[in-house]
């Protein structure tokens, strides 16, 4: 099988993930933050090394305020409905997933939404004319995960900054991928799945939070810490995890960030966009295939992309791909507003979005099949 | 041996404060809070040494810090 559904999640992950994760069943088989015995410790230790590392990769200086959630879902709950809670309004972009628009749905009236402009410039100039007296904050995704577009968020976060602004960003398709500084970017929420660029395993995602803001809790229940108090405990990250976390997954993703510095993440991104440019200039020239960005541009394209081919309707095309041994995703892909944006509505699009595993080869033979599709 | 035995909160502050601690080259175990404290669950840090640093140490990292022996 060749394997292009990397913006869903990665895989195969690195050897080093799967070892991990059998050896915290094995040696980290206790509840971290409850007991004191050995392995309680040893399993909490391995819990705050990968805060450690999370906040080293990400560029924020407090591993405390590394939060661990299920996914990039459950990390934009926790942010966005703590900060819709503020009262004020929040920008967002016209490319979000589900993710951040129905979190907010229930105060859509105090959303405010930033086209994606066809430059950085341009979008960035939409999202300041998008804030008003009483916005309270900017939330957008770093890339859009159904034709890979990137947004300026660094442009976006020094503009929140200096407007008193919280800036909350979906890496939901770059983290890991490009390189990201909550410090250097001024972002003050970032939510993060440990399951796609980072190659940690699935059930794992991040929330990382800046000095700026705490966000309130969604769930209430045993933190481990002041159990007399009838309210959660104040400080983070115990704050934002109640219940038992997913060691197993957290002891992967450990190893997954392990494997990650021990490179470049530009470097990494690099060779991922010299596939995605190569991909795009292959399939620009099939017969019927419909591209719907611009070659894609360094630093400026998530390795991912969206087509069509005339005539077929995006799952039609998906299966017809996956009788061939090609694993992508038709459809929506969670994200109706990114399609309205590019005008794919109603049929969507097939994303094809490979990974560090993914050779010339591959690309050439997907490639070769779909002008066998075309053909037909 | 005398030792001083610091309550800070949570598994984190422990785990975090362990590390600080470490850092600075005083070494530091983690336990549970004491049964006579009145906070509820909790962790400790125990030292064996040089008590004023570590208690500063622990300040200046920002761990709430509260001496139980």
């Amino acid at each position: 099988m060749i394997y292009l559904d990397n913006a869903a999640t990665t895989w195969p992950k690195p050897p080093c993930v799967e070892k991990a994760m059998r050896r915290a069943l094995a040696e980290y088989g206790a509840n971290p933050g409850r007991g004191g015995h050995a392995m309680s410790l040893a399993t909490a230790q391995m819990v705050y090394r990968c805060r450690e590392q999370a906040a080293a990769f990400f560029g924020l200086g407090r591993p405390e305020r590394v939060v661990f959630c299920a996914n990039t879902t459950a990390a934009l709950n926790l942010a966005l409905k703590s900060l819709a809670a503020e009262g004020g309004r929040i920008v967002i972009s016209d490319m979000e997933h589900n993710s951040v628009t129905r979190p907010l749905e229930s105060v859509k009236n105090r959303v405010d939404v930033a086209p994606v402009g066809r430059t950085p410039k341009e979008t960035l100039r939409h999202f300041e004319r998008c804030v008003r007296p009483d916005t309270v904050a900017v939330a957008c995704l770093h890339a859009s995960n159904v034709f890979g577009t990137v947004l300026p968020i660094a442009q976006i976060g020094h503009m929140a900054r200096r407007r008193g602004l919280i800036f909350a960003v979906d890496a939901a398709q770059t983290a890991g991928v490009l390189p990201i500084s909550m410090e250097k970017m001024d972002i003050d929420l970032l939510c993060v799945p440990g399951h796609k660029g980072l190659y940690g395993p699935p059930g794992t995602g991040l929330l990382l939070c800046g000095e700026r803001y705490t966000p309130r809790p969604l769930m209430q229940g045993g933190s481990g810490v002041e159990s007399l108090s009838p309210h959660p405990p104040a400080a983070l990250p115990e704050r934002l995890e109640c219940g038992t976390l997913n060691t197993v997954g957290i002891c992967g993703l450990s190893a997954a960030f392990e494997w990650l510095l021990a490179g470049d993440t530009a470097a990494r991104y690099h060779t991922e966009w010299q596939k995605t440019a190569y991909l795009y200039r292959r399939l620009s020239a099939v017969p019927g295939i419909r591209l719907y960005t611009p070659p894609p541009r360094l630093f400026w394209q998530a390795p991912l992309l969206s087509v069509n081919l005339r005539g077929m309707s995006s799952e039609t095309l998906a299966a017809a791909l996956d009788a061939e041994g090609v694993a992508v995703r038709a459809g929506l892909h969670c994200s109706p507003a990114a399609h309205r944006h590019m005008g794919t509505l109603p049929d969507g699009t097939v994303r094809l979005a490979p990974s560090v595993w993914t050779s010339p080869a591959d690309i050439e033979r997907v490639v070769q099949i779909l002008y066998k599709i075309s053909k037909k | 041996m005398s030792r001083q035995v610091y309550a800070v909160g949570s598994v984190t502050n422990a785990m975090r404060g362990k590390e600080w601690l470490g850092r600075h080259g005083i070494t530091a175990f983690v336990g549970r809070v004491p049964p006579d404290s009145r906070v509820g669950c909790g962790y400790t840090l125990t030292v064996t040494d040089d008590f004023e640093r570590a208690e500063t140490l622990l300040r200046e990292a920002g761990i709430p810090v509260r001496a139980v022996k």
